[in-house]
């Protein structure tokens, strides 16, 4: 039952849908070839995240690949209003960019984006489900008391409506200052209602599709213990994404020096359970 | 074509049948669907033999709610999208889930057999090429009817009308206002498509008269700005009681439209949520400009005169009966589905006492938008027969339990009026709710 999606619902925004998609995919038979990917990026962020490397490395290995700026994000529009966005109108912008792909894809939802990864499947059948330093599902209510422990000025930033406050140093565990500070320089504001219902607690319904879930051991903005919890809820075990060298990546897995392999990780679980 | 005796045969490409289709092959049960014309869509599909769209046909409820769930409509559609847009949309949604690859066109199913008792064997589906007219038979562990119950036409019988000298056709027929110009018209009956060509018919006609049974709420498209369907359902997520609720669309409709007897209209002589709602908003216009005279019921015709219950009477060039449609299943035998002759007999409107593998999506008429009910039917036809390969004795006690209930109707409390086209009638949450529980219980069969 979505009472309020039927009393009043979403209107649409300009939606900017980055994408590379191999040459001659389009033709192959529907049945056999490769799923799309279709990305959703998380709090502040925009589809350019997943333009950086990952867009174009994983049609090099394949797979059309999409990312999507939700409203107020990126290139989309709807900033005006972002004081008034709510979550459901992000999963409204997923589901309208699912309906323009030619075939249900593989959802890949970072952190944020993960909750409406999981919220549109529970209304839609993805080829799979692939969840990366997922923010808890089970609400964020620890994670937001550490962080008034931790770092007292940014919780009362965000209870007051202000964006959670990410440096490089939240986000990053490899990168030289400069890049890394080129990409903070990128992150927007969030609607602060958004931020407060990742408090909320969200129950979803079964979901048939493969289900992956990763994240790192250094994260700074998710807990351990929530990846290990969200996995816990699939009945999988979290992967957890580190470099060559064993060292392990930031919150930011798709930015991060490390990246590749991170990604790697994405198609290598994808080939082998949504094929 | 090859498909393994363990598939589901689905009888229909319109919005019901094409869900039933997706839902169960996403549940990786193989199925097959079959549809008489040369594209899907039913109803929508403006060309078809059997569709009973007119050129000017609008959704009369918004997207929010008629969409699929799984498959909002576009963004750049309209509130109240046109039947072309939504022959697109079925088209899109059929592409997007590889539909096509598991749907037969120009495939008429012409008898479906149950094999050994109770159907124990399955079925044998036979099914005409309407190319060639070879026919072939299938054998379907269940089958799924979707064939739609807005297609049969109910033709009324009123004394003299055999020998009536003016052109009398169901509004089955009628695709456009080509044929009402210059005409003297009656109207008969106030459903959405009566009210619809009524309104066509005083854009065209000479003179344009409506005869209805009894008043009716008309109710508008948009009042206030809102959608009038979001402002039912808006009412409803609030969780007021149906008297407040009657009492507030009363209001509204008093305060944006106003009185209807006023313009010449018979009062309601029921409750609103007592009838199917009217959506439109120019009936009553085109009323008080006197292009369409309200009539009542008629009471006979002779020769071009039509005389009505209160004693009047008038010329008629042409009478549009737009009195509905019946249900109607040319490949069952009527005694399954329909055994008090009148009216099927179906728990949760899906689960008939006659056999267990034949289930029917789409025989419902709900008080708002449609296909996320569609929606839902399918997963729940899904899932009872993904249980029944899984879990048989879990199925039969699930499917026992429905047709122990086969007398429960989902009313919202309302009384509704006794008519044929309300033997479908369903208050949509209230029956949302019950599959989403019937459905949960089937998830927690363990596979």
């Amino acid at each position: 039952m979505r009472l309020w999606d039927w009393s009043v619902p979403p209107h649409g925004v300009h939606r900017e849908v980055l994408s590379s998609v191999p040459q001659g995919w389009e033709d192959e038979p529907r049945a056999t070839r490769t799923p799309p990917l279709l990305f959703i990026h998380g709090l502040a962020h925009g589809a350019w995240c997943f333009a950086e490397h990952w867009l174009a490395a994983a049609a090099q290995k394949g797979f059309p690949a999409y990312a999507v700026s939700l409203r107020g994000h990126g290139g989309s529009g709807g900033s005006q209003q972002r004081r008034r966005t709510l979550m459901r109108h992000y999963v409204h912008d997923v589901m309208q960019t699912i309906t323009e792909l030619p075939q249900p894809p593989v959802l890949v939802g970072h952190s944020m984006g993960a909750i409406i990864a999981q919220l549109v499947a529970d209304r839609y059948s993805p080829r799979a489900l692939v969840l990366l330093t997922p923010a808890p599902l089970q609400g964020a209510g620890v994670t937001m008391a550490e962080l008034a422990r931790k770092r007292p000025l940014a919780a009362v930033k965000v209870v007051a409506g202000g964006t959670l406050p990410m440096g490089s140093g939240q986000l990053f565990t490899g990168l030289e200052e400069a890049t890394a500070e080129k990409y903070v320089s990128r992150l927007v504001p969030e609607s602060p209602w958004v931020q407060y219902e990742l408090l909320r607690r969200r129950r979803i319904g079964p979901v048939r599709a493969p289900v992956m879930v990763a994240g790192t051991k250094a994260d700074r903005l998710v807990r351990i213990a929530d990846v290990e919890r969200t996995a816990a809820a699939y009945g999988v075990e979290p992967v957890w994404l580190t470099r060559v060298d064993g060292s392990p990546l930031g919150h930011d897995v798709m930015l991060d020096d490390g990246q590749d392999r991170a990604l790697d990780a994405v198609l290598e679980f994808v080939s082998a359970r949504a094929m | 074509m090859t498909i393994s005796p363990d598939s589901w045969a689905v009888i229909g490409a319109g919005p019901h049948g094409l869900s039933a289709l997706k839902a169960l092959l996403e549940r990786g049960i193989p199925a097959h669907g079959f549809e008489r014309d040369t594209d899907l869509g039913g109803n929508w599909n403006y060309h078809a033999e059997n569709s009973r769209v007119y050129e000017s046909t609008h959704l009369i409820s918004t997207k929010p709610f008629t969409q699929f769930p799984d498959f909002p409509m576009p963004d750049s559609y309209p509130d109240y999208p046109s039947h072309w847009q939504v022959h697109e949309y079925f088209s899109s949604y059929a592409r997007h889930f590889g539909l096509m690859d598991h749907l037969s066109v120009n495939s008429e199913v012409v008898r479906c057999q149950p094999i050994g008792a109770d159907a124990a064997d399955g079925w044998d589906v036979t099914v005409r090429d309407r190319e060639t007219g070879a026919e072939q038979t299938h054998r379907f562990a269940g089958v799924v009817v979707a064939n739609g119950h807005n297609w049969w036409p109910k033709m009324p019988e009123y004394p003299g009308q055999e020998s009536f000298t003016g052109e009398i056709r169901h509004s089955a027929q009628y695709k456009g206002a080509d044929v009402l110009r210059g005409k003297r018209v009656l109207v008969v009956g106030a459903g959405n498509t009566g009210c619809d060509i009524a309104v066509e018919s005083a854009q065209n006609a000479k003179n344009t008269l409506h005869s209805t049974r009894r008043g009716y709420y008309y109710n508008p498209k948009y009042a206030f700005g809102r959608p009038s369907d979001q402002t039912a359902d808006l009412l409803l997520a609030l969780r007021l009681p149906l008297a407040l609720r009657r009492v507030l669309f009363k209001t509204t409709l008093r305060l944006t439209v106003g009185d209807f007897t006023k313009f010449g209209l018979a009062k309601p002589d029921h409750e609103f949520f007592e009838t199917h709602p009217i959506i439109n908003q120019q009936l009553v216009y085109y009323v008080g400009h006197g292009d369409i005279a309200p009539k009542p019921d008629i009471d006979h015709f002779d020769g071009d005169a039509v005389h009505f219950t209160d004693g009047t009477s008038a010329e008629v060039d042409l009478v549009v009966f737009a009195t509905g449609y019946l249900a109607h299943f040319p490949f069952l035998d009527d005694a399954w589905l329909n055994p008090e002759g009148d009216h099927p007999v179906l728990a949760r409107q899906i689960f008939t006492p006659a056999f267990d593998s034949l289930v029917v999506s789409g025989l419902i008429q709900p008080d708002s938008g449609q296909w996320t009910i569609a929606h839902w039917q399918g997963m729940l036809i899904a899932a009872y027969a993904d249980a029944r390969r899984h879990d048989p004795a879990g199925a039969q006690r699930f499917y026992d339990r429905m047709i122990a209930e086969v007398d429960q109707r989902f009313t919202g409390g309302a009384d509704y009026k006794d008519s044929t086209r309300h033997y479908y009638e369903i208050a949509h949450q209230e029956y949302l709710r019950a599959l989403e529980s019937d459905l949960s219980a089937l998830e927690s069969v363990p596979a």
